[in-house]
């Protein structure tokens, strides 16, 4: 890790020899003494990064900046340790968070993993048996039913708040913002509500239901970025040619908005493909296959990884990481989709260059 | 001047085509939804809660105790899982504040410009990651890290009230200050994101310049940067706070929910949250119990209202440029 | 220059203007001859292109828009109850200070789109790209790339094809907001030829900041000018020769001798 200010900051690239020199030090001398009591001493690595090494980071940093700038070169050498000590913090919380999930997710994978249900499958059944087919039908039939649902009228919704003129269009935003910080147990226990009051029985349907409030405020966000993307003018020709306002909507601005609708469409899904807890209220878990969400029990991803989890043995929790990395490449894909469609849609929306005609 | 003064015409006079008709009218529709999906949500909740909240009274938001046994009278308050909820989020929004500035500034003010690519669809990754996920971590990977942090913190900070613990057996796992760290986990993407986007409508050249000229970045920060944007990310920090409210199963991995009130002891063993608790007790609740628990949904999701209302106005305002 | 069809005649009788309770133009009342070409001039924020979309009704698209007066094609109020916006914007076509391609429809696509967009059939559409596309003098230039994207043409190329899309209307007049401010000598003289020839068949009103420009297109000249915190209108309106050389508004001579704005 290096604690030295960026290059923007122009005195360090005058730096002189002797100077270059103590920035070197600073960088390596703590990293060198802390290795070398966790190695000899028999300290925690973990402990010994906070309260040896981030101390030693800063008052060696600081020594630099005070040599060199006095009291404020060691202000800004704290500020920079700590900003870069947080930052580097974060990523590794997050690489933890994908390596563990790979590695040990990765041992439970197969292809009969991949491809069977969890008939006969308990919680102490070797990994040779039982797979996650059923789960990730269960979810794709459930968070397919709310995409159909959800996306329409998110989409519906940004039509209405980058279209109209209407005087409660701030309104509509804040309610859909609040709507965006819906709690998901609270979703569930929504639509649980639902099912006690009419005498329903629990079934994947109102899984989708379930998750549709969720899903609606982050598809209207993303959808209305996308429209307010298109430039005005465009939808002020189609009208100056005699386009009504729907056909201006239709024929103009959904095809230039294309892209960053399908974006809506994907952080949407990858909004609600992991979601648990509405899930567990309202849908009952089911070992076998159903490809029916209107009828009976059915099982989802994240069911399936809370399930296993709540067990206290080895081979149940493989299989709930197993799942989990399921999941998180769900997750990743559709992620990594909506980027790439965001950027194609930036490198068209360059300006064309202007030549002088011939 | 004889001539009166000119009368206003009515302008959009022109009938709307019957295709428009419809096309604004569906797209309001839509609009409207939101208010009726609100006004559902709070209606079934109400309903089903109505019991509950008329055997229990006001004590049922401030009161400790939750007796669910057969054969006993029902006694249902939530008191507890509401403080306990309000810990953990303070906790983590303690812990990710001061990593959502720094990872802003970081990327606004510190990285080229492709870095600052990465690193934001790092951060939106990570707030893409399923709550499942980051529980599952939590408990396996984090929670034995946490625990060495914790024996530490005991070890040389126990003399301070928060960091004291009774019984050094009953301590450690499952603490408020693992979910907390969790919840900081979850909430620093959104944070971050709302910081980063009002750091950079700053004039970056002024300030770069302003510490290229040999003015010391600490006091750009302290003068320039932090004042002007202290609104905003109060804005950000607030919309994180309602987002650790609403965490479930997260914390449900980490926590031992247990309805002894932990006043701020973080690292006892016990703790509770409104969302996880409403998670532990559904299983195997009786219809009276399942009463009770549609009544800490709606008090959960007032809260979360509330706050995430205050949050949006702040971040709206000192957003300007969002309006159109 | 014969005019070989005779267009139709645009006028306004006191048309004010308010954004708000804020009101930017007042008592506009001007002529616009079939087959002529008038030219609106003024500096910045006189309210010329605000009094341009007053003509074809794409003024009331702004929210918090009002107005007063009356503007009448061919003495009929394009106001009144026998008009909608759909069918005046039909009659009297726009382009655009930026030029406005759909960058989703190819050239093609484009001279038809205002068909479609307004529901109309469309009889022989090679035919009606072809004359749109020699009207307005890039036939030349695009005919072997017509199923190319638009965006795919240069600036000046992409604002004739904004000209060619609003002719395949038919429009009996087309109104110009500096359509030239974007673009280069090159491209801004082709357009100016191809005004010349367009105001045989229709009439046009255009909006400029170029003093040579309207010299060299116009037949006459509106000039507009709002005082600090008064509404703008009117103050001279002439044949384009008498603006420019004998102006008899001490304000209009310094105007356009390039005293001010």
């Amino acid at each position: 890790m290096s604690f030295a200010p960026r290059p923007q900051v122009q005195p360090w690239k005058r730096a002189n020899t002797s100077r270059r020199f103590q920035i070197l030090l600073a960088s390596v001398l703590p990293i060198a003494a802390t290795a070398l009591i966790v190695l000899f001493a028999g300290f925690d690595a973990n402990l010994a990064t906070i309260s040896i090494f981030l101390p030693l980071q800063i008052i060696a940093a600081g020594l630099v900046g005070l040599k060199a700038f006095g009291r404020r070169g060691f202000g800004d050498a704290v500020l920079v340790v700590l900003t870069i000590f947080f930052s580097a913090f974060v990523l590794i919380l997050l690489l933890s968070v994908f390596l563990s999930v790979l590695s040990e997710g990765s041992k439970a994978i197969s292809l009969q993993f991949l491809t069977q249900n969890n008939v006969y499958i308990s919680n102490t059944t070797s990994l040779e048996y039982g797979g996650v087919a059923n789960a990730i039908l269960g979810t794709l039939l459930i968070v397919g039913i709310t995409t159909i649902l959800a996306v329409p009228l998110g989409i519906a919704m940004a039509v209405y708040l980058t279209q109209s003129q209407s005087k409660l269009r701030g309104l509509v935003r804040t309610v859909t913002q609040a709507l965006s910080g819906l709690p998901s147990v609270v979703s569930g226990l929504f639509v649980l509500s639902i099912i006690v009051t009419f005498g329903f029985s629990k079934s994947g349907i109102f899984g989708s239901l379930a998750l549709f409030p969720l899903m609606l405020p982050t598809v209207a966000r993303v959808a209305e970025e996308a429209l307010k993307l298109v430039p005005s003018d465009l939808r002020l020709a189609a009208l100056a040619l005699g386009a009504p306002n729907y056909k201006a909507f239709f024929q103009v601005i959904l095809p230039a908005a294309k892209s960053g609708l399908i974006t809506a469409l994907l952080l949407g899904l990858a909004r609600v493909i992991g979601e648990t807890a509405p899930l567990l209220l309202t849908v009952n878990v089911n070992n076998g296959t159903s490809w029916n969400p209107f009828n009976g029990p059915m099982e989802t991803l994240p069911a399936y990884v809370y399930g296993y989890l709540s067990s206290s043995f080895v081979s149940a929790h493989q299989r709930a990481w197993g799942a989990g990395l399921i999941l998180l490449v769900l997750v990743a894909v559709l992620f990594g989709l909506a980027r790439y469609l965001g950027r194609a849609k930036s490198l068209k929306s360059k300006p064309t260059k202007q030549k002088a005609s011939k | 001047m004889t001539k009166p003064a000119p009368v206003r015409r009515k302008l959009s006079a022109g009938p709307l085509s019957t295709g428009d008709k419809w096309f604004f009218r569906s797209t309001s529709i839509a609009a409207y939804f939101s208010f009726v999906l609100v006004a559902l949500v709070l209606i079934f909740l109400f309903l089903k809660a109505w019991p509950a909240l008329q055997e229990q009274g006001f004590e049922f938001v401030y009161g400790t105790k939750w007796v669910a046994e057969e054969g006993q009278p029902l006694i249902m308050q939530i008191g507890p899982m509401i403080w306990g909820s309000m810990l953990i989020a303070l906790v983590g929004v303690l812990i990710a504040t001061p990593m959502a500035i720094s990872l802003a500034y970081m990327i606004v003010f510190m990285l080229g410009s492709r870095l600052a690519k990465v690193a934001t669809t790092l951060i939106d990754l990570l707030a893409a990651l399923p709550s499942v996920i980051i529980g599952l971590w939590g408990f396996y990977v984090f929670t034995p890290v946490a625990i060495n942090w914790e024996t530490t913190l005991h070890q040389y900070l126990g003399w301070i009230p928060l960091f004291k613990v009774e019984n050094v057996d009953n301590a450690f796992r499952g603490s408020p200050f693992i979910a907390g760290w969790i919840v900081a986990v979850m909430i620093v993407p959104i944070v971050t994101s709302v910081t980063r986007e009002i750091f950079s409508q700053l004039d970056k050249d002024l300030i770069n310049g302003a510490i290229a000229l040999g003015g010391s970045r600490l006091s750009v920060f302290r003068k320039v940067i932090l004042p002007t944007s202290s609104g905003g990310v109060v804005g950000g920090v607030l919309l994180g706070l309602g987002r650790a409210l609403g965490e479930t199963v997260a914390i449900f991995y980490v926590l031992q929910i247990s309805f002894d009130i932990n006043w701020g002891q973080l690292l006892e063993s016990h703790g509770g949250g409104v969302a996880s608790w409403i998670l532990a007790r559904f299983g195997e609740a009786s219809s009276g119990e399942i009463s009770g628990l549609m009544a800490a949904g709606l008090v959960l999701f007032v809260i979360t209202l509330i706050v995430n209302f205050i949050a949006n106005t702040i971040v709206n305002r000192s957003q300007p440029w969002r309006k159109d | 220059m014969t005019s070989l069809t005779t267009a139709s005649t645009l006028s306004t009788e006191d048309i004010s203007v308010w954004f708000g309770q804020r009101q930017v133009l007042s008592d506009v009342n001007l002529t616009f001859p079939g087959n002529k070409v008038t030219a609106l001039i003024g500096p910045s924020g006189c309210g010329k292109s605000t009094f341009l979309r007053t003509l074809n009704r794409m003024h009331e698209l702004i929210p918090g828009a009002g107005l007063s007066g009356s503007v009448f094609l061919d003495g009929e109020d394009i106001y009144g109850a026998d008009f909608d916006a759909v069918s005046v914007r039909i009659k009297i076509g726009m382009v655009f200070q930026k030029p406005n391609p759909f960058p989703t429809m190819s050239i093609k696509d484009n001279i038809l789109s205002g068909l479609r967009l307004s529901g109309r059939k469309i009889g022989n559409a090679e035919e009606l790209v072809e004359t749109s596309l020699r009207r307005a003098s890039i036939w030349n230039e695009v005919k072997d790339r017509l199923n190319d994207q638009a965006i795919s043409l240069s600036g000046g190329q992409q604002q004739r094809l904004c000209i060619a899309r609003s002719l395949a209307m038919d429009p009996e007049v087309l109104l110009m907001d500096e359509p030239c401010s974007a673009l280069d000598p090159g491209s801004t003289r082709r357009i100016e030829e191809t005004i010349k020839e367009l105001s045989s068949s229709m009439t046009i009103v255009i909006v400029t900041h170029n003093m040579q420009q309207a010299q060299r297109v116009s037949d006459q000249t509106a000039f507009f000018l709002a005082d600090d915190n008064t509404p703008g209108g009117v103050v001279e309106f002439g044949a384009t020769e008498q603006i420019f050389n004998g102006p008899i508004d001490q304000r209009t001579n310094d105007y356009v001798n390039g005293h001010f704005g």
